[in-house]
């Protein structure tokens, strides 16, 4: 067999250099000091004695209360899921909220959904704990102080009639509206004036990309990206599987060009040009560090080459010097143009003359029309940077006489913070719809807090022609009001948030897709299935104009170029109130409760900084931020990274989140917020918004700031001391190449042979009637972690605070391992989720003193919290590191989050052992489903949490003991490998190679053992 | 002398404290044991009326044990479907009506004083008539089964077995006041299901599993 040598993969560069260590082993408690033991038998002889007392009494009364009148289709105890819209981004996914009792619990993606196709990612999982927050406003306020609806409507509309007779400017700001009725309802509410008009601001734009297609289409436009359409995919910058515009969708896209089979071993080309790691780079083919300054470089010299394949004369302009090798430039051209009108070129610059050359190139290779739809466009990002600018021109000048800001928080999310307040201040009528205190609501006279999204009807069109539908799912839990409500009865078309739904669809939504139809059955087919679809129009495609298209020497800087991104799981400051994105580690960089500042190792060196040593980073106008340092492997020597969203007021409240025991360390320093906010580093040029900066300057400030990093913690990997010769090798991850792949479809794999046939243990319990198995397919994880918070929501797993998670006892329940391999110029990187095997023969089972861990006859492995007694045995025997303690009775410190909680999982008490069941829960309702029918179970009908979010679908769940099942299909695959399989665990999960597509039959700049 | 008179008291004390602990013994129970628990209902409800003399099938009001977990606690809307029309025992009903036949006049309506707490919850006034603007409120009825928090005990599966009602819940038919008939312990479920796995369940063979996760999850 060809067999590649292994790839040593490591998970920091403390790993790396073999200094990781001291961090191996199964975190322990450490010796209280000042109490001896016979205190401390005292002290559980008593409280044992207390435990026997209270144990003799009866229980204590407990009342039901069943509904008065019972409403129709509710069943008590019983989930019901309802077609819905996410929120969490501009991208609008598909939803089905599960409801139980009369509270969303659990949100997952809409299997029918064009756009989504069933995927959700950790934001969309979080969004109902975002609900059960007590910090929402519950009441309007008026400069300040609680008000009555009615007192501040009757203010408003005073102010508002005066303005529209005086002719004042009004300006209403909400980031982009992908929902036609509140587009609809903004429009009438600005009708009378003037001078009123709606900016759309983007707290992170992609602007260029619509005005650079204003100048070469004629029309101001988002192309709708169709990735599964992408042979070649060229991407400066853009993170389409993390966080760019539709992370959810491209994922979902993506994913289907990235399964090589032995029929038919073809895979999609990625090449990713990046300053900073990305997710998006982490799982490119290829990946180029380039700084963001010189994209327009590379963008330049391959629109000459690709002019020149295609016999035309390329534009005009010298372009600058190529930061790449010449070689691997030309064959990016050649692979663009063999896959023409089957290759898509992304670039996330603010850059007008780079998007011209982005879409010069993806003109020149055919691409419209294939991969970018101009005919149904995106409106997933409207944002105008010019009208923003223009804005605060006008407020800087005085000009504005009312300002309405929904949705975002427009001070926090943008430069100059102090001279914008001030200017704001001057504005005589501002009116805030935010849902809690942000930055922006303090300067507000009004606040009208709107709904959540998951308290009112809303709509939304993230595709032109592609309509979907939101539902309430719970009463209002405060006197909160829709935002289309407010509107109404300002504008003076006074109607519930329904009425004016319903008026919208029946006027102008129902003629496109469905004008022979009753409105009646049209309305309900689209509140139940989510969406409906209008037949595409055709539009002629626009002449492109090439009159703009230059080429341009970008002069990459001395000095450090800035990089303000947003966070997986944060985007915008939005999200920063939910613990459970806080506590998400990064995908990447596996840091949770911060941000800091990404250098690249050869730049950490020359600052003499490490790991959480607090920087300096200094813009030339002044500018400052004290951010620790995380040194990321991968990224441009003269690029620094900041992530966008922290720093939000109020989120101090985390201080003493987590267990308050005499050892804890606040998770922020009181009145501190997590992080700090970046976006004062934001600046604008060519009426764009920019988020990439030169001249930076950067300095140690000697201090200290510790990171809670989970890229450590858990390892498989054997320490030095107890391996018989230095550090063991295993194959945790493994990964080959597509050229090695289609020579032989097993390469990649050890080449030592285990022989696992010799039992220790007697095959005293196999699993007769199901056998619950489940394949990873690496090659399509991206390591977006939508699983790990889809986990944490349906398995009532608890947030532990930042200090616990430095103490390694962070409790998820999936691990996103994260490996790289090869060096910084040409860095792989593969994701790993690691959760409970569900070994055959388990270690864990046999050292259990009590058998609280134990085998079921279907192959799980099953663990009794009531018979657990917290000897913790079994974690220090399980391989993979997969099991966690309750150190601490881990009670939600905003007690209303207590609602989210799944009732069909038992919370865990303090002492006990927890660890993926593999939603044994989900496996039962399924199987009890199926005994009511009469039939057996049928194949996909249980999906596990972490399968159903996936958007990338590289979760197979199954019975193995079912030979048509896809897992059973999957398992037989000749990528899929066990982890530690030479143990003999027996493991009941599986996973795919990574195969990477690449040419040398071994990985590129990998280091060899 | 005094010995003896010592080992004598204390013998008998003996005696006595053994016979004690012995008749004690029946009644001891478990912590947590709650057999026999008739808790007093906010409403004195006779299932031994409902399900045995008027043999109303229990997923006529439990209507939830073929679809959820939990059979549930009928709303108060169902107890209305008859309880428009009758609303006090049939004597007394059967006698009014009489006595309204004799003197030529509508029957006068008659309220049971346990009725009454059912239409003040549904707030209907005296005429048995929606009192406005009043929401109709839920009853606090008092929970006879009580499982721990880290069992998750599932109706559907059961009913879909076969197994009766009265297997686990006891001859309901015959109670004034609802009591817990059997102990509900650990020991008890696993008993039945591997006799049910060994017999099966009126004669159809089931596979009622004891793996932990069954219950605990």
């Amino acid at each position: 067999m060809n067999r590649n040598v292994t790839p040593t993969h490591w998970r920091s560069l403390a790993e790396r250099d073999g200094a990781a260590d001291s961090q191996h082993a199964e975190p322990h408690g450490r010796n209280v000091a000042g109490v001896s033991r016979r205190q401390f038998l005292e002290a559980a002889g008593f409280t044992l004695s207390l435990v026997a007392v209270s144990g003799c009494g009866r229980a204590p009364t407990i009342t039901a209360l069943p509904f008065a009148v019972q409403p129709e289709g509710v069943v008590p105890g019983r989930m019901q899921q309802y077609a819905s819209i996410c929120s969490g981004c501009t991208a609008s996914c598909g939803l089905l909220v599960g409801v139980r009792d009369g509270r969303p619990l659990k949100m997952e993606g809409m299997p029918e959904h064009p756009l989504s196709r069933g995927g959700l990612c950790a934001v969309g999982q979080a969004l109902p704990l975002g609900l059960y927050d007590s910090q929402r406003f519950t009441q309007p306020l008026a400069d300040g102080q609680a008000a009555a609806w009615d007192d501040v409507d009757r203010q408003i509309q005073k102010r508002v009639g005066e303005l529209a007779d005086n002719g004042g400017a009004v300006r209403f700001v909400t980031p982009t509206v992908s929902s036609p009725t509140l587009r609809a309802m903004i429009g009438k509410f600005l009708e009378p004036f003037e001078n009123g008009r709606h900016v759309t601001f983007d707290p992170v734009s992609s602007s260029a990309i619509l005005d650079a297609h204003e100048q070469t289409h004629g029309r101001r436009v988002l192309p709708h990206y169709r990735l599964e359409n992408a042979h070649v995919i060229v991407s400066c910058g853009a993170d389409f599987l993390g966080t760019w515009i539709a992370p959810v969708e491209f994922t979902a896209a993506w994913r289907t060009r990235r399964v090589p089979s032995e029929e038919n071993p073809r895979m999609s080309y990625h090449v990713q040009l990046e300053g900073r790691l990305s997710l998006t780079g982490s799982n490119a083919d290829r990946r180029y560090r380039v700084s963001p300054a010189e994209y327009g470089n590379v963008l330049g010299h391959l629109a000459t080459s690709i002019a020149s394949r295609a016999g035309q004369s390329p534009p005009p302009g010298t372009p600058g010097s190529l930061p790449i090798p010449e070689s691997d430039l030309a064959d990016l051209a050649d692979r663009l143009w063999k896959a023409r009108g089957e290759s898509v070129v992304l670039c996330d610059s603010q850059d007008v003359a780079v998007q011209l050359l982005v879409n010069y190139i993806n003109h020149t290779l055919g691409n419209y029309g294939t991969t970018l739809d101009l005919q149904r466009p995106s409106l997933q990002r409207q944002g105008s940077d010019a009208e923003v600018l223009a804005l605060l021109d006008e407020l800087r000048a005085g000009e504005v006489s009312a300002l309405f800001v929904a949705g975002t928080d427009l001070t926090h999310n943008l430069f100059d913070r102090a001279a914008l307040a001030e200017a704001i201040g001057q504005v005589p009528l501002v009116v805030s719809f935010a849902e809690r205190q942000d930055d922006f609501a303090p300067l507000a006279h009004f606040v009208c807090p709107d709904h959540h999204p998951l308290e009112s009807w809303t709509d939304a069109e993230p595709v032109r022609g592609l309509f979907s539908l939101s539902q309430p799912t719970l009463r209002p839990l405060g006197d909160t009001r829709s935002i289309l409500e407010s509107l109404g009865r300002w504008s003076g078309h006074p109607d519930t948030a329904y009425g004016l739904l319903q008026s919208t669809w029946k006027g102008t939504i129902q003629p496109q897709v469905a004008p022979e139809s009753s409105f009646v059955d049209f309305w309900d087919r689209a509140v139940h299935d989510g969406f409906v679809e209008a037949a595409a129009e055709e539009i002629a495609t626009p002449e492109f104009k090439t009159d703009d298209v230059k080429l341009v020497d970008f002069e990459p800087a001395d000095d450090f170029t800035l990089v303000l991104y947003s966070k997986v799981g944060m985007t915008d400051s939005r999200h920063a109130h939910n613990p459970w994105l806080q506590e998400l580690p990064d995908p990447v960089t596996k840091v949770t409760w911060d941000n800091y500042v990404c250098v690249s190792p050869t730049t950490a060196t020359e600052l003499g900084v490490s790991d959480g040593d607090v920087v300096r980073v200094e813009a030339e106008t002044g500018f400052q931020v004290e951010l620790p340092v995380l040194v990321q492997p991968g990224q441009h020597d003269r690029v620094l990274a900041m992530a966008l969203g922290y720093g939000v007021p109020g989120t101090d409240r985390f201080a003493n989140i987590g267990p308050q025991w005499f050892e804890a360390r606040p998770t922020v320093a009181p009145g501190q917020p997590v992080g700090r906010n970046v976006a004062g580093f934001i600046t604008a040029a060519n009426n764009q918004l920019q988020y990439v900066r030169k001249g930076i300057r950067v300095a140690s400030t000697g201090r200290h700031h510790p990171l809670a990093s989970t890229q450590e913690h858990h390892s498989l990997r054997v320490p030095a001391s107890v391996a018989p010769q230095g550090a063991e090798v295993r194959d945790v991850v493994q990964d080959t190449t597509l050229a090695a792949f289609e020579r032989d479809p097993r390469a990649g794999a050890p080449a030592v042979h285990h022989h696992s046939e010799t039992q220790l243990w007697p095959e005293d319990h196999p699993p007769t009637t199901h056998a619950w198995g489940m394949v990873i397919d690496l090659n399509k994880c991206t390591g977006c972690s939508a699983c790990l918070i889809a986990c944490q929501a349906e398995n009532n797993v608890p947030v532990v605070g930042k200090d616990e998670v430095r103490r390694q006892r962070e409790m998820h329940w999936i691990r996103l391992d994260r490996y790289y391999s090869g060096d910084d110029d040409d860095l792989s990187v593969a994701h790993q989720p690691m959760m409970c095997q569900h070994c055959g023969n388990a270690p864990c089972e046999t050292v259990c003193p009590v058998l609280a861990t134990v085998h079921s006859d279907e192959g799980l492995n099953e663990q009794a919290y009531n018979r657990c007694v917290g000897t913790r045995y079994c974690a220090n025997n399980c391989p993979y590191k997969v099991r966690r303690f309750n150190w601490f009775k881990y009670e939600r410190h905003d007690v209303l989050q207590n609602l989210i909680l799944n009732p069909d999982v038992t919370v865990r008490t303090r002492g006990v052992m927890e660890k993926c069941s593999m939603c044994v829960q989900r496996i039962e309702e399924g199987k009890i489903a199926a005994a009511q029918r009469g039939e057996p179970v049928v194949d996909g009908d249980i999906k596990t949490a972490c399968q159903q979010s996936c958007p990338a679908q590289a979760i197979v769940f199954g019975d193995l003991n079912d030979a048509s099942s896809a897992v059973h299909v999957a398992r037989g695959g000749p990528r899929t490998y066990r982890v530690l399989d030479e143990m003999n665990f027996r493991t009941s999960v599986s996973y795919q190679r990574v195969v990477r597509n690449r040419d040398g039959v071994e990985q590129g700049g990998d280091k060899h053992v | 002398m005094s010995q003896r008179v010592i080992t004598v008291v204390l013998l008998i004390g003996l005696f006595f404290g053994a016979i004690t602990l012995v008749s004690g013994m029946s009644t001891w129970r478990l912590p947590d044991n709650q057999q026999g628990y008739a808790p007093q209902q906010p409403l004195d409800y006779s299932h031994r009326l409902h399900a045995g003399e008027l043999q109303m099938d229990c997923r006529f009001c439990h209507t939830a044990a073929e679809q959820s977990r939990y059979a549930g606690i009928p709303s108060n809307d169902v107890c209305m479907k008859c309880h428009t029309v009758v609303t006090d025992s049939f004597d007394k009903l059967q006698d009014e009506r009489k006595r309204a036949d004799e003197e030529k006049r509508q029957p006068a309506l008659s309220i049971s004083p346990e009725l009454r707490k059912l239409y003040d919850a549904m707030q209907l006034d005296d005429q048995l008539q929606p009192i406005a603007g009043a929401t109709p409120k839920s009853i606090s009825w008092v929970k006879v089964h009580n499982l721990p928090d880290y069992v998750y005990f599932d109706h559907r599966a059961h009913v879909a077995a076969g197994v009766s009602c009265q297997h686990c819940h006891g001859p309901v038919e015959s109670m004034e006041r609802m009591r817990q008939h059997e102990t509900l312990s650990m020991g008890w479920c696993v008993n039945c299901h591997r006799e049910a796995t060994a017999d099966g369940v009126n004669g159809r063979a089931v596979n009622a599993k004891t793996d932990c996760a069954v219950c605990h999850y």
